[in-house]
C-alpha cells in the first residue's frame, strides 16, 4: 500500500494566490458577458438620472442635483445585486457552480474575486452618470477622496445581498424573478433619488433602519457638499449592516450540503 | 434494409386543424405543468411591479398633476402586459438552453404556431390579474375615474401578443442565453424610461419622440390608454398599425429562428 500525503495549503500567501487565480478565472469566464453588463450598468446609472427628468417634465436644479447624486447608488446596487445573481444563477443552470465551488481555492477568495469584478463594474456607470449630468442638466459634481471607502462599503453591502439570495434560493429562475422584483421595489420605494421626507412616515421610519437609504447617503456625500447632514451615522449604519449581511452570507457560502 | 427518408418539401403540409388544436392544448397543458411553481411567483412579481410603480411614481412628485397620474396609472398595466412576454420568455428559454432541454422541446411533434399560441395563452392568463390589480391600485391611489370601452379587449390582446412575439424573437433568435437576457432587460429599460408609456411624448426630446413613433411601446400604451380614458390619446389607428406591424415582424423572426438548422 502506498500512502500519499497531500499538504493542506493555508495562510495569507495561499489566499492571495487563490484570489488572483480566481480573479483571472472570473474575468476569463465572463469575458463575453462583461461588455454587455457594462452597458447595462451605464444604462441603469446614467439612464435613471435622465429618465426621472422625463417623468417630472420640468426639473428644478435642486431636484436634478438630488437625482444625479443618487445615481451612483443605483449603479452599485444593480451591479452588486443583479450582476452577482445573474452570474451565480447562470453557473447553477449550466452545472458549473459545484465545480467552481470545489476548486482548490478558499471560498472566501472566490467570493472576494466576484466582489472585486462587480465593484469595478459599477465604476463606468458612475463615471458616465456624472458626465451625462453635466451635459443634460448643467450640473458638475466633484468626486471627493471619500468616494473610495464609500464605493467599497456600498459594493460589499450590495454583493452580499446578491450572493445570499442566489445561494439561498434553490431555483435559479425564481431567484431571477425575485431579484428583478426586489431591485424594482428598492429603486422605486427607497429614498435614493428623492428626499426621505417624501415617504409616508412609517416607510421613512423603516428606511431609517434598513441600509439602502444610508448606502445612497454615503455615496451622495462623496460627490456633493451640504446635501448629507449626518455622514458618520450613514457610514456607521451601513457598516453594521454590511458586517451582519456578510456574516449571514458567509454561513451560506460555507455550508456543505 | 428499410430506409426511412425525411419528408421533403412536397410532403411538409400545414397540420390539419384537429391536429393543430390538439397540439395547442397539449402545449398549453405542458407550459402550465412545467411552470406551475413559477407562474404564481411571476404573477406576484407583476403585481408588485405594477402597483409598486403606480404608488412609487407619486413619491417623485412634490405635487403630482392629475394628467401625470392618468399616464402612470394607465401605463403601468401596459408594462405588465409587455413584461410577461418580453422578460420571462427569454429567461425561460435561456434556462432551457443552459439545462440542455431546448432542443428536446423544439423537436416535439407539435406545430410551432400552436406552441407559440399556447405560450401566449398562458402568458395572457398570468398577466391579466396583475393588470386589473395595477389599474385598481392607480384608481385608488389617485382617485381617478375611467370610462372603459370595449376596445380595451383588442388593445390588451394585441399588446400582450406583440410582447410575447417580441420575447419569442429575442429568445429564439439570440442563441447566447445571457445575451438574450440582457437584450430583454435593455428593452424593458427602454420601455420604462425612454418611451412615452408612463408620460406624454412631449416630455421627451424631439428626436426621441420621433423615434418612438416607430417603436412599439408608446403605441401599445396609446391603444390601451385610449380604451380606458377616451379622448386622452390621439393617433390611435396609426398606433394599432405600428403594434400590429411589430407583431408581424417578430413572428417572422421567430419563424426564421426556429426554422434554421445548426
Amino acid at each position: 500500500m502506498v500512502t500519499i500525503a497531500f499538504p493542506i495549503r493555508r495562510g495569507p500567501g495561499h489566499w492571495a494566490a487563490s484570489y488572483a487565480a480566481m480573479l483571472r478565472f472570473d474575468l476569463a469566464a465572463q469575458r463575453n458577458l462583461l461588455p454587455m453588463f457594462l452597458l447595462m450598468q451605464v444604462m441603469f446609472g446614467a439612464g435613471m438620472a435622465i429618465i426621472y427628468g422625463f417623468y417630472l417634465g420640468h426639473l428644478p436644479r435642486g431636484a436634478a442635483v438630488f437625482i444625479v447624486s443618487g445615481s451612483p447608488a443605483l449603479a452599485v446596487m444593480t451591479a452588486g445585486i443583479i450582476g452577482v445573481t445573474m452570474m451565480v444563477t447562470e453557473r447553477q443552470l449550466g452545472g458549473t457552480w459545484d465545480f467552481i465551488w470545489s476548486l482548490p481555492a478558499p471560498r472566501s477568495a472566490a467570493v472576494a474575486s466576484t466582489v472585486t469584478v462587480f465593484t469595478l463594474l459599477a465604476l463606468p456607470g458612475i463615471v458616465v452618470t456624472l458626465a451625462l449630468a453635466d451635459w443634460r442638466y448643467g450640473i458638475t459634481l466633484t468626486v471627493s477622496p471619500m468616494a473610495v471607502p464609500a464605493l467599497l462599503l456600498s459594493s460589499l453591502m450590495a454583493t452580499s445581498v446578491g450572493f445570499g439570495l442566489a445561494l439561498l434560493i434553490a431555483r435559479p429562475v425564481v431567484t431571477n424573478a425575485l431579484v428583478n422584483a426586489l431591485i424594482f421595489i428598492v429603486l422605486i420605494f427607497s429614498p435614493v433619488q428623492f428626499p426621505i421626507s417624501r415617504l409616508p412616515l412609517w416607510l421613512a421610519d423603516v428606511h431609517r433602519v434598513l441600509p439602502v437609504y444610508y448606502l445612497a447617503e454615503v455615496l451622495r456625500a462623496s460627490v456633493t457638499r451640504g446635501l448629507v447632514h449626518d455622514t458618520a451615522l450613514a457610514y456607521g449604519v451601513l457598516g453594521a449592516w454590511t458586517l451582519a449581511s456578510w456574516a449571514a452570507t458567509a454561513w451560506v457560502v460555507g455550508r456543505r450540503r | 434494409m428499410t430506409m426511412i427518408a425525411a419528408p421533403g418539401p412536397a410532403m411538409r403540409r400545414p397540420a390539419p386543424p384537429e391536429r393543430w388544436l390538439r397540439g395547442y392544448g397539449r402545449m398549453a397543458a405542458w407550459d402550465i405543468a412545467s411552470l406551475r411553481l413559477y407562474l404564481p411567483v411571476l404573477s406576484c412579481v407583476l403585481i408588485l411591479q405594477g402597483a409598486g410603480f403606480v404608488y412609487g411614481m407619486g413619491l417623485l412628485f412634490a405635487d403630482m398633476p392629475q394628467s401625470a397620474a392618468v399616464f402612470v396609472s394607465t401605463g403601468a398595466p401596459v408594462m405588465n402586459l409587455i413584461t410577461v412576454g418580453l422578460i420571462f420568455e427569454p429567461q425561460l428559454v435561456a434556462q432551457q438552453r443552459m439545462q440542455g432541454s431546448y432542443e428536446f422541446l423544439q423537436a416535439l411533434p407539435v406545430p410551432r404556431s400552436a406552441a407559440a399560441l399556447a405560450w401566449y395563452t398562458v402568458a395572457l392568463a398570468t398577466a391579466l390579474p396583475p393588470v386589473v390589480l395595477t389599474l385598481l391600485a392607480g384608481l385608488a391611489r389617485y382617485h381617478l375615474h375611467l370610462a372603459i370601452t370595449p376596445m380595451v379587449i383588442p388593445a390588451v390582446l394585441l399588446t400582450c401578443l406583440t410582447g410575447v412575439l417580441m420575447g419569442l424573437a429575442v429568445a429564439h433568435g439570440v442563441t447566447q442565453p445571457m445575451a438574450a437576457n440582457l437584450i430583454s432587460v435593455t428593452l424593458i429599460f427602454v420601455m420604462t424610461g425612454f418611451s412615452p408609456v408612463n408620460f406624454p411624448a412631449g416630455q421627451l426630446p424631439g428626436w426621441l419622440a420621433s423615434v418612438n413613433q416607430w417603436l412599439p411601446f408608446g403605441s401599445m400604451a396609446t391603444i390601451t390608454r385610449s380604451a380606458l380614458v377616451p379622448g386622452f390619446a390621439d393617433g390611435v389607428p396609426r398606433a394599432y398599425a405600428v403594434v400590429a406591424a411589430w407583431a408581424a415582424a417578430s413572428a417572422l423572426v421567430v419563424a426564421w429562428a426556429q426554422g434554421r438548422r445548426g
